[in-house]
């Protein structure tokens, strides 16, 4: 009787732990353990790139590596430089591309409007690797000599469809009507485009640039097919330095690059916000 | 009579700082169709999901037939709820919605398909049973909730402003039915509702809320022939309402000194003496509107001007600016006797008659 | 009547991916009937044998290895992710949350990966404070195995999950999770028989998203994974560059496409194919600019 008792009110405890209105609930432990997990290796390389010595063994606080990083790696700051020429072009050109196809099968129909949309959606879902090697064949079968060229090429092209879906998701999002009125009101093609359907999209494609940037910032797997002598990339560097022979400068590099995605992305983003509600 | 009472006594609710509920205490009785009515955000639907389960009161009791029910889940409680969104299961048709509680219950499938048709017919919708609730209009969608609701045969139904998505005409129509079925399956129904004119129609009982407190508790009638406050007053139907300061009183007879009226006669039971200050409300129907001076014993007169007639087909609603400058409102209803008297009209001067008795203190404060 | 101008707009970009997109996919499709040449490229003559070779059993091996570490992974990346947008879509400091799930998704690929050698080395930070808490001071081999493999991968792909997971989970109604519990569900019947049924399209969203980048994985089996890590990914790798036979580096990517093809259509099959295209492109949109803002 008392064993039946106490399992009942044990029994209604639990129950009534379980409704209460959520205030911590299971997935939110969940939730933080995986930030924690999606933090660790973060936080262990910004340590690291502080110590004196070269093994993970803590040997007392150093700045040498970012000296080195500064002042003794050329290559390194090369590797930068063709990152960041990459990027910015890439995404230019691949964010003039996008929008205006977007802005084309968002007002119009027209005789190859699936075959645009289909071809804009088909490179996402392709396994990077795909590409990568199906460019390169490319490349050497028409005898285009692997370089920044060709990287320029492949970036702007997997930055394409991106660029598409994100400025075409903004103009779904537009009114019509005002497109109409502005015609109604006289304006020209050019004028309507340049005067209503741009700035209207301006958000989407202030976002699609850079996820643009992004992307060809970070994409290792296409550029390592298609790169060639003198079009080393940042994450083509970094491959070679943990590949052939790990130098802590890996660590402070990371550092540099984490804090920078920080300190980039956060004010960015409620920059984006304040745009996007406008 | 089948259903349960449901006892809240006592009962505070607060979320962060803000106070939901202060103290609540209302005893429901079995099979009654009991109102939870009052303006949003006074606390009447925090209540209904403390009864449901869906949060626990920070002070208090709350017993379904005498057994208490807090630390429950609503899964554990004899009560069911139509939310006022439906809350149907976008991905189950119609029969499977109705048939949920059976399943989860592991009702053998004859069974269930016994008792989710019998259910439809109770709300009418045996042949939309293969439908997806988005195929569904306000009005049925409403059914099949109220359905899906009574197939666990809860000896409590709790209804969360059911009607509120609804246009006005179907709203009308849903409340006789709702009447018929609550009839019909006799349990307790608790009824959320902002309107009053729902829970005047249907309740057996009516508890006005305001601001997380219980203002008044009484059949419709006394509800609205009898408010026991201003706000009840305001809040329940139209009010003229009439400021001032008892100046004799014989038996419940009471003279007042009002604010812009003047003189005016109250009859009222309740205990007041020379010098309070109160305030006494009257229905705009309870007024008489006339061309001529009506005089007799204990009748209150005023005179006026016409301000704005709104003329409603059934009615008319004149807006009266009295002598002295304040409004009144006059409900004159189009019956068949009223032929034959002159219509009246914007800027004509009128006479408003009402009786001392239909006059009703709703406040006093002692002077 | 309006001119239309809507080709004169899609056209650079058709223009530009029929050449730089469809072209090379054509030509590997070509490439993989063709004889390999004697010095890598190909020679102009059909063949199937770069289709026959697929079925060499060390081949067949990596292609079920790949197959398995990409289903684990993804199981697994699905089962973390779901109760994490659950988290998000329910808190109330969702742009916080967000925001900590998207930065370690903005560092850089290669960086997150040296992180986990940092971490999992022979020389790494685990092994250290093992030897620091008094274990075997020789260290343990965490590196190089499929289990590494698998930790990593879904590492690198969590937050493909969790954004659209939140995405969908956001616009689902919780009132409907009170109601199963109302009438008489327990808690997690009403998040098996409500929810998972009502937010299927932000899961198969997550389940591509994660899928099919692992399935493809090149960099993490190859910088973190052993010899009996490889994947499909690395054995094309080694086709072009070191092999240099391009139609059996072809056949393999068809392979590995058509498997995802397949995936992809699967998945498109289940609704109208129009309506379901627009609503991954949605999800996929909204997560991408969730990347970017």
């Amino acid at each position: 009787m008392l064993f039946h008792a106490r399992r009942a009110l044990r029994k209604s405890a639990k129950a009534a732990s379980k409704i209460l209105p959520r205030k911590f609930a299971g997935s939110d432990v969940i939730f933080w353990l995986v930030i924690l997990f999606l933090f660790m290796p973060l936080i262990v390389l910004f340590v690291y790139s502080f110590n004196a010595s070269r093994s993970g063994e803590w040997k007392g606080f150093s700045l040498i590596w970012y000296q080195k990083l500064f002042t003794e790696s050329p290559d390194l700051w090369k590797a930068f430089e063709n990152s960041a020429l990459i990027a910015l072009t890439s995404a230019l050109m691949a964010t003039m591309l996008g929008t205006l196809a977007a802005v084309g099968t968002a007002r119009y129909s027209f005789a190859l409007k699936s075959y645009v949309a289909t071809m804009s959606f088909i490179p996402m879902i392709l396994p990077e690797i795909v590409v990568g090697v199906s460019l390169l064949v490319f490349f050497a079968g028409v005898g285009l000599k692997l370089g920044l060229i060709s990287v320029w090429i492949a970036h702007t092209t997997f930055n394409i469809p991106f660029v598409y879906l994100l400025v075409s998701a903004r103009l779904a999002e537009s009114d019509p009507t005002i497109v109409e009125a502005a015609k109604d009101l006289g304006a020209t093609e050019i004028q309507t485009l340049f005067k209503i359907i741009l700035p209207m999209a301006l958000p989407g494609i202030a976002s699609a640039f850079l996820t643009a940037i992004t992307l060809s910032l970070e994409d290792f797997v296409i550029t390592f097919f298609v790169s060639g002598p003198g079009a080393t990339t940042l994450p083509l560097y970094i491959y070679s330095m943990i590949r052939f022979g790990v130098s802590p400068v890996v660590n402070a590099l990371s550092a540099v690059m984490v804090a920078g995605t920080v300190l980039l992305v956060y004010p960015l983003r409620n920059f984006l916000k304040v745009f996007a509600a406008r | 009579m089948k259903g349960s009472d449901v006892a809240v006594s006592n009962v505070s609710k607060s979320f962060g700082s803000f106070a939901a509920l202060k103290d609540v205490s209302v005893s429901i009785n079995k099979g009654e169709f009991y109102s939870l009515l009052g303006p949003s955000g006074c606390g009447k639907t925090t209540l209904l999901r403390l009864i449901a389960g869906f949060e626990d009161p920070d002070r208090g009791q709350i017993t379904i037939d005498g057994a208490d029910v807090l630390g429950l889940p609503p899964d554990k409680r004899h009560c069911n709820t139509v939310f006022q969104s439906y809350a149907l299961f976008p991905h189950l048709s119609v029969f499977e919605n109705v048939a949920f509680p059976l399943r989860i219950r592991k009702v053998p499938s004859r069974l269930i398909k016994e008792l989710v048709f019998k259910h439809l017919e109770l709300v009418q919708l045996e042949a939309h049973a293969d439908k997806k609730p988005s195929q569904l209009s306000g009005g049925q969608k409403q059914r099949v909730a109220i359905a899906r609701a009574l197939i666990n045969e809860p000896s409590v139904l709790l209804l969360d402003e059911p009607l509120s998505a609804l246009d006005a005409k179907l709203r009308q129509h849903m409340l006789m039915e709702l009447d018929a079925i609550h009839d019909k399956v006799g349990i307790t129904f608790i009824y959320v509702t902002h309107d009053q004119q729902e829970a005047l129609s249907v309740s057996d009982r009516i508890a006005v809320m305001n601001a997380g407190k219980v203002l008044q508790i009484g059949s419709p009638q006394q509800i609205y022939e009898n408010p026991a406050s201003e706000f009840v007053a305001r809040f329940i139907g139209e009010a003229n309402l009439f400021t001032g300061v008892v100046t004799r009183r014989e038996g419940s007879l009471n003279l007042v000194d009002t604010d812009g009226f003047g003189p005016l006669l109250v009859d009222d039971e309740t205990e007041v003496a020379v010098g309070d200050r109160i305030v006494a409300t009257i229905r705009p129907e309870k007024i008489r509107i006339s061309t001529e001076r009506l005089e007799g014993p204990n009748i209150n007169v005023l005179h006026g001007v016409v301000h704005e007639p709104v003329y409603s087909g059934f009615q008319t609603k004149y807006i009266i600016r009295a002598d002295s400058g304040s409004l009144l409102t006059v409900f004159r209803q189009h019956a068949n006797w009223s032929e034959g008297i002159p219509d009246i009209e914007w800027k004509d001067e009128v006479f408003l008659s009402f009786s001392a008795r239909d006059m009703v203190i709703v406040e006093r404060n002692p002077g | 009547m309006k001119r239309n101008y809507g080709f004169a707009y899609a056209a650079p970009q058709a223009l530009w991916l029929t050449v730089f997109f469809a072209a090379p996919i054509l030509i590997i499709i070509v490439y993989s009937f063709l004889k390999k040449g004697l010095y890598g490229g190909v020679e102009p003559q059909f063949s199937l044998e770069a289709y026959s070779a697929l079925a060499n059993p060390t081949l067949l091996a990596v292609a079920f290895r790949t197959l398995w570490v990409s289903v684990a992974a993804t199981v697994l990346t699905i089962l973390i992710a779901l109760p994490c947008g659950y988290s998000i879509a329910r808190a109330r400091n969702q742009a916080v949350r967000l925001f900590l799930v998207i930065v370690p998704f903005w560092t850089n690929f290669l960086v997150r990966i040296y992180a986990w050698i940092a971490i999992l080395g022979n020389e790494g930070f685990l092994n250290h404070a093992l030897r620091f808490l008094g274990f075997r001071a020789e260290g343990y081999q965490f590196l190089y195995n499929q289990g590494a493999v698998i930790l990593v991968l879904i590492y690198m792909y969590l937050p493909y999950a969790i954004l659209p997971l939140f995405s969908t989970i956001d616009k689902f109604d919780f009132s409907l999770l009170e109601a199963a519990r109302d009438l008489g569900a327990s808690r997690m019947q009403s998040y098996v028989r409500v929810m998972l049924p009502n937010i299927k399209p932000g899961i198969f969203t997550a389940v591509l998203f994660t899928f099919i980048p692992i399935f493809g994985a090149y960099a993490v089996p190859l910088l973190i994974g052993g010899k009996d890590s490889y994947m499909l990914g690395n054995v094309i790798a080694d086709q072009v560059t070191k092999t240099r036979n391009w139609p059996l580096a072809s056949s393999i990517s068809m392979t590995v496409t058509l498997i995802t093809a397949i995936l992809v259509f699967l998945f498109a099959l289940r609704k109208p194919k129009e309506q379901k295209l627009v609503r991954d492109q949605e999800a996929l949109s909204q997560s991408v600019s969730g990347g970017a803002a």
